[in-house]
């Protein structure tokens, strides 16, 4: 086995904390109420981390099974924040699986982080400024109801041919990011599962352990494993919100961007309020977490927490905005409002989901997908034996 | 508070503060060279905590047996003046003497002609958690402290005494005063020994064991009163319910090593104790079974690892890991959360009838704030920093004050010894250069 006494140190780029401080206690692991037998952690990531064991770091799963409540750092009895390190893994896991190295980038340096959300911040803003322009004229832009007739407020433009030109850039966006994100899991797929041999996996076990990565994005059930359950629920609400969200603007866009206001108890509505309810509740509350610092995973804030609250906290802001002036008849204000909403939004969805903080959302459940594939071909392996 | 004109200024060479075995040693050695000595002790006897102990590492001597010699010794020794339950305060240097006031604390038994009859002690109404025990058992509100007590004398406690009269009726000597009141009696030394030891870690601290909570979660000085010959039950039991334990779990490093709790240090002696008190449960239950949970042994000094290695020897087990949480059952018993480091790291549990913490040492080192015009300078954990750790270990900050046994660091009972003995020679030639 391979050792590299640089890795503590590079792991730190990343949001480490002093892990040679820890002295081998297992007192983080003891107490992780997701610890268990078959993958006991964080103190074997600690101590493959001290060592720099890469072989052992990059095919673990270990990192992703954590969901972060903290008390590993709280008990640590050297604060050598065993959490944190764990949270660190994450991010660099994430730059290993990313074959572009963009990640990499973006993790590790706020130059290209800050500098690649402004520049597509900025291509969409000139899109917009070339392509698609405000109308001069503003008669006969308010529908029967007062509100804003949306889909034509761009020079030129009348009935859904505006929602068209979004909806194909849409599908545009939604296919490189997918491209990104699912050759990256590829990659994931590679590194822990079929980099061993040894481990044969018949096709069926892929389809019989199918369910748990649908079951386990779907309710984040391992969340509810740790004391802390308030922390399960308001993730859960974010992530609901937000899934609910992804899909109305990127596949079902002409459904959700219509001329017509619809009555309060449309779904379409439902849907939006909900989805703003959530990401705003759980962003505004989890800033004000981090920036009190009361609690352990709070405590320590990379550069890309910040930004995934931040990005995601105007992004529904700017979204309820642009309802609110729409159904009040304000066209410019709709107007503007919509091109800063989708300068938020566009870059937040192109950089954050294939390469960064929201690459969780997939490789958390496929981690779990992959941890279970993996248990089962092991005990079919030993029953085979006998 | 009287009037001060009434108490003749008390002068004498040296100002012990703390009458444990530091002290005890301290004085005596510069008593022996011809020196005064003012002992001074916030406790109603000298001894410390060494007189409470069963027996001593590595060597299995009986504590009491060791020790009373050496307390009797300074009792009786004419060179030396003890003040129990009297505390220093106001110290100020001026002209190269140290002065200030000595507050002697009303003990409401006069001392000159209580007899230590007990009588008061049969009658009093009162019980309340006895703290030599380390509330264990309960006591009176007027006692004698503990059966080997230096001067032993009763003493009253007015916090928890309902002022029935019963002592006051009973005392044939009529000993008991109602009316006595803190007095100040002002000193002057030519040089200073801090001796004022140490504090056993407050295991509540720690919330994750529930000390305080869970009946059969008890510290290990609290187990060291199990297993001396005047033990308050007779045998060991575990205060839950009165059973006789068979399964003994030894959590060492509580509130030792541990940043979260606030003392990242090691208290150097916990290791050693459980083993030995690990020995002396096996002879006491020969049918339990011992388990230590530890980070590391540490078992440094003259003859430590033969001792461990003999104790692991006799059946003790020793398993690498630290408890991070104990969870109490309906019965009683605990169950322990570990990661079992040794066999391929799972986190497991364990049950056991009964737990003892091994408590570390934290500082005690208060003093410090009486002296005026002299800053006693502290290390980061509070202990007395010395002047120089290597060379002058006994020395502090300020010329004339010295530091004995553990106010300058958790240390053993023999490293004690020679640290007391260290500062007596320190403070005798530091006065023979003032002369």
């Amino acid at each position: 086995m391979k050792i590299n006494p640089q890795f503590s140190l590079d792991i730190k780029k990343y949001g480490g904390m002093d892990l040679n401080a820890c002295f081998n206690c297992g007192s983080c692991t003891a107490i992780c109420p997701l610890s268990t037998a078959e993958s006991s952690f964080p103190r074997k990531m600690v101590r493959a981390s001290v060592l720099g064991l890469e072989d052992k770091i990059n095919c673990s799963l270990d990192p992703w099974l954590c969901f972060y409540c903290g008390e590993c750092s709280e008990t640590c009895p050297k604060e050598a924040d065993p959490g944190g390190l764990m949270m660190a893994l994450r991010r660099y896991l994430t730059s290993l699986y990313d074959w572009t190295g963009l990640s990499k980038k973006f993790y590790t340096s706020h130059a290209w982080e800050f500098g690649a959300i402004a520049l597509v911040s900025l291509l969409v803003i000139t899109l917009f400024a070339l392509f698609l322009p405000p109308t001069a004229d503003p008669t006969g832009l308010l529908n029967q109801e007062g509100g804003v007739k949306i889909n034509s407020f761009v020079e030129g433009m009348e009935g859904e041919q505006f929602v068209g030109i979004i909806d194909i850039g849409d599908w545009v966006m939604g296919g490189i990011i997918s491209l990104f994100l699912l050759s990256n899991i590829f990659n994931m797929f590679r590194k822990v599962l079929w980099r061993d041999k040894n481990l044969k996996i018949p096709l069926y076990l892929y389809l019989q352990e199918a369910w748990n990565l649908f079951f386990h994005f779907a309710t984040q059930i391992s969340f509810s494993k740790c004391r802390d359950k308030g922390y399960w629920v308001f993730h859960w609400l974010l992530m609901s919100g937000y899934t609910l969200m992804f899909t109305c603007i990127v596949i079902l866009l002409p459904w959700f961007q219509t001329e017509k206001v619809h009555p309060f108890f449309h779904p379409q509505r439902l849907i939006g309020y909900y989805a703003t309810f959530g990401i705003l509740l759980a962003t505004v509350l989890w800033s004000v977490q981090r920036l009190k610092k009361s609690q352990e995973k709070h405590r320590y804030s990379h550069i890309t927490d910040w930004l995934f609250l931040i990005l995601l906290f105007l992004t529904a802001l700017t979204g309820i905005l642009v309802h609110l002036f729409r159904i009040n008849g304000m066209i410019y204000p709709t107007y503007y409002t919509y091109v800063v909403h989708m300068a938020i939004l566009v870059p937040m969805l192109v950089i954050e989901v294939p390469f960064s903080k929201w690459t969780h959302l997939a490789y958390r459940p496929v981690a779990i997908y992959l941890h279970h594939l993996k248990n089962s071909a092991l005990e079919l392996a030993q029953k085979q034996q006998k | 508070m009287k009037e001060q004109e009434r108490s003749p200024k008390m002068i004498h060479d040296v100002l012990v503060i703390g009458g444990g075995i530091a002290g005890e040693e301290a004085s005596l050695n510069l008593a022996h060279m011809g020196f005064t000595v003012l002992l001074v002790e916030k406790d109603y006897s000298i001894g410390g905590k060494m007189i409470h102990l069963s027996k001593v590492f590595p060597t299995l001597d009986c504590s009491a047996c060791i020790s009373t010699p050496k307390m009797s010794e300074t009792s009786r020794h004419p060179n030396i003046k003890i003040m129990t339950y009297s505390e220093a305060r106001e110290i100020k240097k001026s002209k190269g003497l140290f002065e200030g006031k000595i507050l002697k604390k009303p003990r409401y038994v006069d001392e000159d002609s209580c007899t230590g009859c007990q009588l008061c002690e049969e009658v009093c109404p009162v019980v309340v958690p006895d703290q030599y025990q380390y509330n264990l058992v309960g006591r009176k509100a007027v006692y004698i402290p503990f059966s080997v007590a230096l001067p032993k004398l009763a003493a009253l406690d007015i916090d928890s005494c309902i002022r029935c009269g019963a002592c006051e009726k009973a005392c044939p000597a009529g000993s008991i005063d109602f009316s006595q009141e803190p007095e100040e009696i002002p000193f002057q030394v030519k040089a200073i020994i801090l001796a004022t030891g140490y504090n056993l870690f407050d295991a509540r601290k720690k919330a994750d064991y529930h000390f305080g909570q869970f009946k059969n979660v008890i510290h290990a000085m609290q187990m060291e009163r199990q297993l001396v010959p005047t033990r308050p039950y007779n045998n060991v039991l575990r205060p839950g319910d009165g059973r006789i334990p068979d399964n003994i779990a030894y959590v060492l490093c509580t509130g030792s090593r541990d940043k979260s709790v606030g003392n990242p240090i090691c208290s150097q002696v916990c290791c050693m104790y459980s083993i030995k008190q690990a020995q002396l449960v096996m002879g006491a239950l020969p049918m339990a079974d011992v388990t230590i949970y530890y980070i590391d042994i540490r078992s440094f000094g003259k003859g430590f690892e033969e001792f461990y290695q003999q104790t692991a020897s006799m059946g003790v087990e020793f398993v690498k890991g630290k408890i991070a949480q104990i969870e109490e059952k309906e019965n009683g018993n605990l169950i322990l959360h570990y990661e079992d480091i040794e066999n391929g790291g799972k986190p497991v549990t364990a049950e056991h009838d009964m737990v003892v913490l091994a408590v570390g040492l934290t500082a005690n080192s208060g003093i410090t704030a009486e002296f005026i015009n002299q800053e006693i300078a502290l290390d980061p954990f509070d202990y007395i920093k010395p002047k120089d750790r290597i060379v002058n270990p006994a020395l502090t900050s300020a010329e004339g004050v010295f530091a004995a046994g553990t106010a300058t660091g958790p240390m053993d009972i023999p490293d004690t010894i020679l640290s007391a003995g260290d500062a007596s020679a320190e403070a005798a030639s530091y006065i023979r250069r003032l002369e």
